[in-house]
C-alpha cells in the first residue's frame, strides 16, 4: 500500500514521530503545559480531599518541590535532575517491601544500629537506576527489571499504574487527558528506577495516569515496533470489520510477546475506560485523543483496537498484581495458593540474584535476599506440613493440583495461553496472506473456501436444490442462532447431508459450548474484581461477577449477529451474481431429483427444530455455567484478599 | 496490621548473619533445623538455599540470628557469591565420615575470603556426624590441624543427636558479637577501618 499519500498523513499525526520523537517530544509537553498548570490546581484540591492518610515523607518532599515546580521551567531534564539529588539519601535505604516502615528517618537509623559499617554501606544502589533503569529502557529489559512476579510479563510500573486505575480511575473525569505534577510523576519514576516500592495510592489518578504515559513515552521504540507501525495503521484504515480484525490479529501476532502482551494488557485497559465514558466522559475518541502521542499511533489505530479487544484474545482479563508476600504479611493456608506464592518468590530472588550478579549488591539489597528466602523458606515448611496434614484426612493428589477455589488465578491464566497459542497458529497463515494480498481480494479468500466447499458436497442438479432452499433458511437460522462462521460452515455442510450427521454436528455444538463455556469466566471480572474489598458482601461480589459476564455474553453474540448479517449480505451478492435462467431449469427436474428435493427439505426443518433446541441448551448451560464460574470467582477473590490482608497493596 | 507494623521498628535486637557451606549431604540442612525447630529429618533432600530466623539469648542479652543455609552442589555455585558477601559469619561443615566432602572445605574457605576479603572473618569448621564415629574417615587430629593452620576453632557436631549444635551456633555469634564490638571501637579510632578500606578498594580496582 502507498504509504506516502498525504491521505495516510493527515489520518496518523503520530506516525512518522519515532526518529524525532525526542523533539517532538518536548513539542508536547509545551503543549500540555498549559493545561497541566490548570490540573496541577485542580489535582491538588482534590488530593486534599481524597487523601487522608497522606504519608509524612511525601508531603516533605513535596514541599521543597512546590517552587520549583513552575510548569513553564519543568523541562524534562530539569525536573529530573532534581528528584535525582533529593532521592539519593533515600534510595540507599528505603525498603521495598510494604511492611516495613515508609519513614526515612526510622529506616537511617535501623541501618546505623545494624551493622552500617560491615559493608560498603554506600552500596551501588543509586547506580542502579542509572546503570539499569526501567523507565527508558528497551521493553525487554524493562521486563526483566521491573518483573511481575506472578508470570505476567509486564513492566510492574505498567501494571500498577493500571491497576491503580482501574480501581480508582475509571470513574475520574477526563482521565488520561489531565496530566499529574510534574513533579511528583518524576518522583514516582525515580523510584521504579531505584526498585523501590511505590505506594502509589499516596498520589492521585492524573499523576498515575502520567506516570504509566510517561513510561510508555519513554520506550525507546514505539509498542507497535518501527517495523510493524505502517502496517498496522494500514490494517486499521481497512473498512471492512473482518478483514480489519483479521489483519490487526495477523500483525500483533508479528510482534514479541513483552510488546504484544502489553498491548493486550492496554487495550483492556483502555476498554474498561471507554465502558465509563458516560462517567469518566473518555470516549473511544477521547482516549484515542489523549493518547496517540503518548503511543505514537494515530487516533485511528487505537480506536480500532479498543473496538476489537474481545475478539483478539477473548479469555485475557487484566489480572491484578499481587507482590510476593513478604514477612509482615500472614501466609495462606491453602496448599495450592502456597505453591503459587513459592512461585513468586522464586521469580523474586531469581531478581535480586541477577540484579546483585549485575553489581548491585548494596546492602540493601542483600537484607532484601535474606528476607524473601526466609518467606520463601517459611512458607515451604508450611507446604510441607499443610500436606503432610491433608495426606492424613483426605487423598492428596498431587496431579490434581488445580483447585476449585483457584479458577479465576490458575486455570484461567492457563488458558489465556492456551489461546493465544490457537490464535498464533491461526494467525500464521493470516500474517502471510495480509502481506501479499490486498484488502479487497482478502474479502473474497474470506468466502470463497465455503462456495467450493458447498459445491464439493453435492453436484449436479443438488446443488440447485441447495441454492434453491437455503438462503432464505440461512437468513432464519443465522438470525436465530449466534454462532461464528465455522460453525455456520457446518450448518451448511451438514443440511447437505444425510441426517446422521445431524448427531455428529449436535457434537460439534457440544464442544462448542463447552469452549464459551471455558472462556465464560475468565472474560472480564477485573473490572468489578478489582472494585470490592474483602469486607463486600459475596452477594454483592457475585453479582458484579454476574453482570460483567453476562455484558460480555451480550456483547459476543451481538458480535456474532454482525457476523452473520455480513456474511448474508455477501450471500445475497452472489445470489444476485447468479442467472437467473437456472431457476427455470430447475423446474424441468425429473422425478426422482424432486423426490431427493423434498426429502432434503424435510431433513432441513428436522435440522432446524433440532437447532431451535440446541441454541435453547447452549443458553441454559451458558447460564449455569455462569453461575458456577461467578461463585467460584468471588470465593477465589475472597481467598486472595484475605491472603493479602494484612498487606496495603495500594 | 498496622501494629504489626509499627511494632516491628522499634524493638531491634542485635542481628547476626551466619552462613552455613559445606559440599553436598554433610548435614548443614539438618543441623540448622535441629537448632532451629529441635527435629531431625532423616530423609535427604539437595537444599538450593534457605534462610531462617529466631530470637536466642546469647549470655542474657536478646539477639536474633539469621542462618543461611547454601546449596553444596555445584549446580548453585553462580549463586553463592552473592550469599556470601552478605554473611557475617560462616559454619563450615563437612561429614566425618567423608573425607571428599573434608577436602572441599578448602575452597570454600579460600571463596569465603574472596568474597568476603577478610582473614578474620568470624569461622568455624564444623565435622558433622559424630554419630557416626565407627564410620570416621576424617580424623580429630586432621580436622583440628587445619582449623589450626586457618586461625579458627574447630567442633564435631552430631545433627542426628543434637551434639554440640548449640555450641556452634552460639560460639559463632559470641565471635560475631566480638567482632562487631571491635570494629566499633576501631572506626571510632580509624584504625582498623582505614586497613579494611584500602583492603576493599583492592579489590574493586
Amino acid at each position: 500500500m502507498d504509504f506516502d499519500s498525504p491521505e495516510v498523513m493527515k489520518d496518523f499525526p503520530g506516525l512518522y514521530m519515532s526518529e524525532r520523537r525526542k523533539g517532538n517530544d518536548s513539542d508536547y509537553n509545551d503543549e500540555s503545559e498549559k493545561a497541566s498548570k490548570k490540573d496541577m490546581i485542580i489535582g491538588k484540591r482534590k488530593e486534599k480531599k481524597d487523601k487522608k492518610d497522606k504519608d509524612k515523607g511525601y508531603a516533605a518532599l513535596e514541599g521543597e518541590s512546590s517552587d520549583e515546580s513552575s510548569p513553564c521551567k519543568a523541562k524534562k531534564s530539569k525536573a529530573f535532575k532534581f528528584t535525582k539529588s533529593k532521592d539519593k539519601d533515600k534510595d540507599k535505604e528505603c525498603p521495598k517491601d510494604k511492611g516495613e516502615c515508609s519513614s526515612k528517618v526510622r529506616q537511617k537509623k535501623k541501618v546505623k544500629l545494624g551493622f552500617g559499617h560491615m559493608f560498603n554501606s554506600d552500596g551501588e544502589n543509586q547506580d542502579i537506576a542509572e546503570a539499569l533503569p526501567i523507565f527508558g529502557a528497551d521493553l525487554k529489559d524493562a521486563c526483566q527489571r521491573g518483573k511481575c512476579h506472578d508470570g505476567v510479563n509486564i513492566p510492574l510500573p505498567v501494571r500498577e499504574c493500571i491497576d491503580f486505575i482501574e480501581i480508582f480511575g475509571l470513574n475520574f473525569e477526563n482521565v488520561y487527558k489531565v496530566s499529574g505534577n510534574k513533579n511528583k510523576v518524576n518522583q514516582i519514576k525515580k523510584m521504579y528506577n531505584n526498585r523501590q516500592t511505590v505506594k502509589l495510592s499516596d498520589y492521585d489518578v492524573p499523576t498515575v495516569t502520567s506516570v504509566l504515559k510517561t513510561f510508555l513515552r519513554d520506550l525507546p521504540e514505539p509498542i507497535f515496533t518501527n517495523e510493524l507501525l505502517v502496517r498496522f495503521e494500514e490494517a486499521a484504515a481497512i473498512f471492512n470489520y473482518n478483514t480489519r480484525e483479521k489483519y490487526l490479529k495477523g500483525l500483533l501476532n508479528g510482534l514479541s510477546s513483552e510488546n504484544k502482551e502489553l498491548i493486550m494488557w492496554l487495550i483492556m485497559h483502555f476498554y474498561n475506560i471507554v465502558q465509563r465514558d458516560q462517567v469518566n466522559r473518555m470516549n473511544k475518541q477521547n482516549l484515542a485523543q489523549a493518547l496517540n502521542h503518548t503511543l505514537h499511533i494515530s487516533s485511528k489505530l487505537l480506536q480500532a483496537l479498543i473496538t476489537h479487544r474481545m475478539d483478539f484474545y477473548p479469555t485475557m482479563h487484566i489480572k491484578k498484581y499481587y507482590p510476593p508476600l513478604d514477612a509482615g504479611s500472614t501466609y495462606p493456608e491453602d496448599p495450592n495458593i502456597i505453591r503459587r506464592e513459592l512461585e513468586k518468590l522464586e521469580s523474586a530472588l531469581n531478581l535480586i540474584h541477577w540484579e546483585m550478579q549485575q553489581g548491585f549488591s548494596s546492602k540493601w539489597r542483600q537484607d532484601q535476599l535474606w528476607e524473601v528466602q526466609r518467606v520463601q523458606t517459611d512458607l515451604k515448611r508450611k507446604l510441607k506440613k499443610e500436606l503432610s496434614h491433608s495426606s492424613q484426612t483426605v487423598v492428596p493428589d498431587e496431579t490434581e493440583e488445580q483447585p476449585v477455589s483457584l479458577p479465576e488465578a490458575e486455570e484461567v491464566k492457563g488458558e489465556c495461553y492456551k489461546s493465544e497459542a490457537g490464535a498464533a497458529q491461526v494467525d500464521v497463515d493470516t500474517n502471510g496472506e495480509s502481506e501479499d494480498e490486498a484488502p479487497d481480494e482478502n474479502i473474497h479468500a474470506l468466502s470463497q473456501p465455503q462456495n467450493i466447499q458447498s459445491d464439493m458436497d453435492t453436484d449436479g442438479d443438488e446443488e440447485k436444490t441447495e441454492a434453491d432452499s437455503q438462503p432464505s433458511e440461512k437468513v432464519l437460522l443465522l438470525k436465530s442462532s449466534a454462532d461464528n462462521i465455522s460453525n455456520n460452515e457446518s450448518k451448511i455442510k451438514n443440511t447437505t447431508e444425510s441426517s446422521s450427521i445431524a448427531i455428529t454436528f449436535s457434537n460439534d455444538l457440544d464442544k462448542k459450548q463447552l469452549e464459551d463455556i471455558d472462556y465464560g469466566p475468565g472474560r472480564k471480572p477485573i473490572e468489578l474484581s478489582t472494585h470490592h474489598s474483602v469486607q463486600d458482601n459475596s452477594k454483592l461480589t457475585i453479582l458484579h461477577y454476574k453482570n460483567a459476564l453476562l455484558m460480555d455474553l451480550v456483547d459476543n453474540l451481538s458480535k456474532s449477529i454482525q457476523i452473520e448479517y455480513d456474511q448474508i449480505q455477501e450471500y445475497k451478492k452472489k445470489l444476485d451474481a447468479l442467472p437467473p435462467s437456472k431457476g427455470v431449469k430447475f423446474i424441468r427436474l425429473p422425478h426422482s431429483f424432486r423426490h431427493v428435493r423434498e426429502l432434503l427439505a424435510c431433513e432441513n426443518r428436522i435440522l432446524e427444530i433440532k437447532k431451535v433446541e440446541l441454541v435453547r441448551e447452549i443458553m441454559d448451560l451458558t447460564e449455569e455455567c455462569m453461575d458456577m464460574s461467578t461463585t467460584l470467582m468471588a470465593a477465589a477473590d475472597i481467598n486472595e484478599s484475605c491472603m493479602h490482608m494484612l498487606k496495603p497493596n495500594f | 496490621m498496622e501494629k504489626n507494623m509499627s511494632k516491628k521498628p522499634t524493638v531491634q535486637p542485635a542481628l547476626h548473619k551466619v552462613i552455613m557451606v559445606g559440599s553436598g549431604g554433610v548435614g548443614k540442612s539438618a543441623l540448622t533445623l535441629q537448632f532451629m525447630y529441635d527435629e531431625f529429618v532423616e530423609d535427604y533432600e539437595p537444599t538450593k538455599a534457605d534462610s531462617y530466623r529466631k530470637k536466642i539469648l546469647l549470655d542474657g542479652e536478646e539477639v536474633q540470628i539469621d542462618i543461611l543455609d547454601t546449596a553444596g552442589q555445584e549446580d548453585y555455585a553462580a549463586i553463592r557469591d552473592n550469599y556470601f558477601r552478605s554473611g557475617e559469619g560462616f559454619l563450615c561443615i563437612f561429614s566425618i565420615t567423608e573425607d571428599e566432602s573434608f577436602q572441599a572445605t578448602q575452597e570454600f574457605r579460600e571463596q569465603i575470603l574472596r568474597v568476603k576479603n577478610d582473614e578474620n572473618i568470624p569461622f568455624l569448621l564444623v565435622g558433622n556426624k559424630s554419630d557416626l564415629n565407627e564410620k570416621r574417615k576424617v580424623t580429630f587430629q586432621e580436622a583440628q590441624d587445619r582449623a589450626n593452620k586457618w586461625g579458627v576453632p574447630y567442633v564435631e557436631t552430631s545433627a542426628k543427636t543434637r551434639d554440640h549444635v548449640d555450641k556452634v551456633f552460639y560460639d559463632l555469634m559470641r565471635e560475631i558479637r566480638a567482632r562487631k564490638k571491635d570494629e566499633n571501637k576501631t572506626s571510632n579510632g580509624r584504625g582498623k577501618d582505614k586497613n579494611k578500606k584500602k583492603k576493599l578498594k583492592c579489590t574493586i580496582l
